[in-house]
């Protein structure tokens, strides 16, 4: 009998483990996908907020491809149960499927401040493609759009929201924006250049209250005026989809456990995406990275290990990026090291800002902030993710970058940090490109 | 279902000493890249190395991880018939991602079309290798490498012992 693969999650983590166990295995198996949703990529809904891209250009895997990959789908079901003992996922409308493994890569979900009328008409979360289709339909030139949250999510759709000219609003509880991807420097260069494009930023402000408001929204706060808005977005972070798991055996912290292959407490159920916790390339600590990359990599190490590779993830690298009105931030691994060595560079008017995290003569982690017009800020955000990723010992280089942590690339290039990365891959031989999967097995 | 082709093992190597700064090869990316001659718009960068006595370019090893196309969230790189990852201007939607996602800077991003650009290798005759006066970049069936490691190295060592690198 062939193995039976369940993936629970048609998210980036659950497309890339399928697309893999098609390229690695050397008999067909059976693939059962589980999904909420159709699988779109959450990354380019702001385009399709910005109208750049129609909607058909989210969609990830669409039936034709699904049926291609022969994967059996459960879409538009949700997974309530797993049974580790009897290796079955239950459904919500009360199908079981039996599995041989299983991946959870559930995603998260976005999460509303329990403010009194969060939950009311005219207030949206943009997340799922659900929301976003609830949020496109609202901005119009001169909406007046307020986003409560000044963290990435928000950032991702700023230009949209701007370049569909609307008037922009964000309050933000925490002192300062982006709280958890840059530090306070680069956070308030980012904070002018903002207010230089016309958007509105309040911080240190706590939403009390969202009120109908006539046809509109009203906002209250713990202090200043009230706002009026016609449109409300709530980006207050997200949270993890586990609560199907609350007492199925497997082992959550933050996330689900895993260890360097992926798999959870249970050896036949691994996790992958947002939902785990593993290991962080830099600090060598558990960690639930969030983001697209891990997600991409989890999905194509999970999908390597069920297909029989018995591949070890080395952990993930923490990396953000945001753009706000051609003005690009961007931070690396352990950006926030309170024990690193920092050194940084500072140009207001730039502005420019470039602040390198070391550990010895190794760079752990670095903010990276400039204009997208300058070409070596997209340069210098490659070549610092490489000294981050490669661990590269800089020798005198160090010294360099200290003196001049604006010029990166000598240092990149004399530490050897090309030759260093040009081995690395993720699965342990080259990748294939898109078009390529699956291929004849 | 798919069959998979042999991908072509040829790239540009990099023979750093024999740069003479010319700027040929980013002229000529420029334009077959972008229709103009405009050295910030090509995916090959000549450096300068000891204050500009010195100088080599930098372009895309066509790495096997291809680190840009396994970050793309929509399959918009892919492997050309050269070997080379390569945009596809009208599945890529500006995300940026492959920019935090190549660790050896060489994406690029068009903030006037909104998309990532990098060297593909002109498809197969690559406009900086022909453009070259001196072969200090030239196509051929090797494997990729770490071209400038020893030279920038070397050279960059000797001004780092005067004045700790500055130019």
């Amino acid at each position: 009998m062939p193995a039976r693969h369940l993936i629970v999650g048609g998210g980036t983590a659950g497309i890339n483990a399928i697309r893999t166990v098609r390229e690695e295995e050397s008999a067909k198996s059976e693939i059962v996908l589980v999904s909420a949703e159709r699988p779109y990529s959450r990354m380019v809904l702001p385009y399709y907020l910005d109208r750049s891209i129609a909607e058909s250009h989210v969609f990830t895997a669409t039936a034709a491809v699904l049926a291609q990959w022969e994967v059996k789908t459960h879409l538009g079901r949700r997974a309530t149960n797993l049974d580790i003992k009897s290796n079955t996922c239950t459904l919500d409308d009360g199908t079981k499927v039996e599995y041989d493994d299983c991946m959870i890569a559930t995603g998260s979900s976005a999460a509303r401040a329990p403010v009194p009328g969060a939950d009311g008409k005219g207030v949206h979360s943009f997340w799922t493609l659900d929301e976003a289709r609830g949020v496109i339909a609202q901005v119009q030139p001169g909406t007046h759009v307020v986003m409560v949250g000044a963290g990435f999510i928000s950032f991702t759709i700023l230009n949209s929201i701007l370049s569909l000219g609307a008037k922009l609003t964000i309050v933000e509880i925490a002192p300062r924006i982006l709280p958890r991807m840059v530090d306070d420097a680069a956070a308030g260069l980012v904070q002018g250049w903002l207010e230089k494009h016309g958007v509105t930023v309040r911080t240190n402000t706590a939403v009390t209250a969202i009120e109908d408001a006539k046809g509109r929204k009203r906002l209250r706060f713990k202090s200043g005026g009230d706002l009026v808005a016609d449109v409300v977005i709530m980006a207050t972070g997200i949270r993890t989809n586990l609560e199907w798991l609350k007492d199925s055996g497997i082992a959550i912290k933050r996330g689900v456990v895993v260890d360097d292959h992926l798999r959870s407490n249970v050896p036949n159920v691994y996790a992958a995406g947002d939902v785990a916790e593993g290991k962080d390339l830099i600090t060598g600590e558990a960690a639930v990275h969030a983001i697209e990359p891990t997600a991409q990599e989890h999905g194509r190490i999970v999908g390597a290990n069920m297909a029989g590779k018995a591949v070890r993830y080395r952990g993930s690298l923490l990396a953000n990026i945001v753009e706000v009105c051609h003005l690009d931030a961007a931070s690396f691994g352990a950006w926030e090291d309170g024990k690193a060595q920092a050194v940084s560079g500072l140009r207001p008017d730039r502005p420019a800002y470039r602040k390198l995290l070391f550990r010895g003569d190794r760079l752990t982690g670095a903010i990276i902030l400039g204009p997208s017009s300058d070409i070596w800020t997209t340069n210098d955000v490659g070549m610092l993710k490489g000294l981050v990723q490669s661990g590269v010992s800089l020798g005198p280089w160090k010294a360099h970058l200290e003196r001049h942590p604006f010029d990166i690339k000598p240092a990149y290039i004399a530490a050897r940090t090309t030759g260093t990365l040009l081995p690395e891959t993720v699965l342990g031989r080259p990748s294939k490109a898109p078009g390529d999967s699956p291929v004849a097995v | 279902m798919a069959t998979l082709t042999q991908i072509p093992t040829r790239v540009l190597k990099i023979t750093p000493t024999r740069c003479t700064g010319c700027l040929r090869c980013e002229l000529a990316c420029s334009y077959v890249q972008t229709g103009e001659f405009q050295p910030a718009k090509s995916v090959i960068r000549v450096s300068p190395f000891e204050g500009h006595t010195s100088y080599a370019p930098y372009t895309c090893t066509q790495c096997a991880e291809g680190w840009c196309m396994t970050a793309c969230p929509v399959g918009a790189i892919t492997i050309n018939a050269a070997g080379a990852k390569d945009v596809l201007d009208d599945k890529c939607v500006g995300c940026k991602l492959c920019t935090i996602a190549c660790p050896y800077g060489t994406m690029f991003y068009d903030t006037s079309t909104r998309k990532a650009f990098k060297c593909n290798l002109c498809g197969g005759d690559p406009a900086c290798a022909d453009a070259c006066p001196t072969a200090a970049i030239t196509y051929e069936d090797v494997a990729t490498s770490d071209w400038l490691a020893d030279f920038a190295a070397e050279r960059g060592q000797r001004l780092l012992t005067i004045n700790g690198g500055g130019r």
